[in-house]
């Protein structure tokens, strides 16, 4: 008679051994998926902030600017404010230029200040300089700020690359901090689980008998285990993207009000990516888990 | 073909113990052979090895034309697939049902579903247990488990039934009807090896090889 290790019938029985691993121990298959869950929960919010910060940065770094200012006698004459613009447009690294000025200043730092505004009003004359503003391509800057600095007539140039620095610093802490919590739940959901599969394999090791003296196929005594590690880890990550839709969906509530002006991805490609993620990880993680618990089966 | 061929096998536990001695046994299809004697005499030990479960420490052992010896895990792998096996603790699957159980040993065969239902139907009929098809286990009587047993050993339709002390804890009718079950699954195909140590109630006017176990040495009491 030949053996065979699966068959579409058998599908049923494999689903039906593990529903019944499940009834029969009810309880730490709750605390494990409870577990598993709140692992994979923290590993969710983790990877969210992680996406968030770094679409921050590439939505800033898409609006990098600098700010150059002219020496007071060029700034007043318009031939020479114009001469100086097409140089700097003739830089490599520069997408645009524009001359803002001084009402244009005074209006745009009006705007920053809000209701405390009405402090410019103290001052007799407008005490903001005209300056040309450059778009770039952030990846030139440092070549792009060389140049400027060696064109006559600039006497001062502002950029934000001090804000970038520091919002890379803090995307690469979250990015580091995100590995570690990566690398920290793999490591404990296969120790969870690989140890739920041996717990699981003590408490049948009758029926693992039975069967080998049945002549089942290792992998068919096996198959069942690996199931149950799989729907542990499963439900596990479901409870866990449920939990962090919720937790996203009220961040965005409370960060739309005060923060309006933080560029956040749109919320369903986030909770969606995120679900997709933990889910394919909570996936690939119980299986491995099961995997690295099975060779009790065949220690047994 | 013969079944079962040892020659002077012996069975030696790590401890020392010397559980068979100097076996010599020939099964042909169609033969009903009992094994009999006290406890402790080697009968289960005989089975465990044509089961595959321990091997001969010196001797050769044929069943089914495998070679026993250990590292065949493949091949007695394959011949415990067309062995019926009834073992003396049953070795029924709790939390399942009967029809489960019965269909447990089959799963892995090359059958299809309609198949494993119509062998697990006819083997629960036979053994007069098909009302008790979606009972659970463990919440059958000691002679209804042992039915059981032999309903999932038959089911797979083996050439070779081994049951162990199938009558034990069983009184007299209930042990007499076992016996009778199993007896009815000989044909010029199969054969069955029985362990008891219930001599009356073997049916002397049937054909029948009946041996003796002492101390792990075998003698012939009846060839028939």
């Amino acid at each position: 008679m030949k053996t065979v290790f699966f068959k579409a019938g058998n599908a049923g029985y494999f689903l039906n051994e593990v529903k019944t691993m499940i009834r029969l121990n009810v309880f730490s298959t709750t605390l494990t998926i409870l577990s598993t869950g709140l692992i994979f929960y923290i590993l969710a919010m983790i990877l969210s902030g992680w996406w968030v910060s770094s679409y921050v940065i590439k939505v800033v770094q898409g609006e990098a600017e600098i700010n150059v200012y002219l020496n007071e006698g060029i700034v007043n004459s318009t031939p020479e404010v114009q001469l100086m613009m097409e140089r700097i447009n003739g830089i490599e690294g520069v997408r645009a230029v524009r001359l803002v000025n001084q009402e244009e200043a005074y209006q745009r730092m009006a705007e920053v200040l809000g209701k405390e505004a009405k402090v410019l009003e103290k001052f007799e004359e407008n005490p903001f300089s005209a300056f040309v503003e450059l778009k770039i391509n952030l990846e030139a800057i440092d070549s792009v700020l060389d140049q400027l600095n060696q064109l006559v007539g600039v006497e001062h140039i502002r950029d934000n690359r001090d804000v970038l620095d520091r919002l890379r610093h803090i995307a690469g802490v979250l990015r580091l901090i995100g590995i570690l919590v990566v690398v920290a739940v793999g490591i404990s959901t296969l120790v969870i689980i690989s140890h739920i599969i041996r717990l699981g394999i003590a408490n049948n090791k009758e029926q693992i008998n039975t069967l080998r003296l049945l002549g089942a196929p290792e992998r068919f005594i096996a198959l069942p285990f690996l199931l149950e590690g799989l729907v542990l880890t499963l439900g596990g990550g479901i409870l866990a993207v449920a939990l962090a839709a919720f937790s996203l969906n009220y961040l965005y509530a409370q960060l739309a009000g005060p923060l309006p002006f933080i560029p956040l991805p749109p919320r369903e490609g986030l909770v969606a990516g995120m679900g997709i993620v933990v889910l394919s990880l909570s996936a690939v993680l119980g299986i491995v888990g099961s995997l690295l618990g099975l060779p009790s089966v065949k220690n047994d | 073909m013969t079944m079962i061929e040892a020659k002077g096998v012996c069975l030696r536990f790590p401890n020392g113990t010397k559980a068979l001695k100097d076996i010599d046994l020939f099964v042909k299809p169609g033969d009903m052979v009992y094994v009999t004697g006290p406890s402790g005499s080697g009968k289960t030990s005989l089975l465990k090895l044509f089961m595959g479960i321990e091997y001969p420490t010196s001797g050769s052992l044929k069943v089914l034309g495998q070679t026993m010896i250990q590292g065949q895990t493949a091949g007695i792998r394959r011949l415990r697939t067309i062995i019926g096996p009834v073992f003396q603790e049953f070795k029924l699957i709790d939390g399942r049902t009967v029809t489960e159980n019965v269909m447990l040993g089959m799963r892995f065969l090359n059958l299809t579903q309609d198949q494993l239902m119509e062998n697990a139907h006819h083997a629960l009929q036979k053994v007069g247990l098909e009302h008790k098809a979606h009972s659970l286990v463990e919440n059958l009587s000691w002679g209804e488990s042992q039915r059981v047993a032999i309903a999932r050993a038959v089911a797979r339709k083996p050439v070779l039934i081994l049951a162990d002390e199938p009558t034990g804890n069983l009184d007299k009718a209930n042990a007499l009807n076992i016996l009778e079950l199993l007896t009815s699954f000989i044909n010029d195909q199969t054969a069955v090896i029985i362990t008891t140590h219930a001599t009356h109630l073997i049916d002397a006017e049937k054909p029948c090889k009946v041996i003796r176990m002492d101390q792990g040495s075998l003698t012939w009491e009846r060839l028939g």
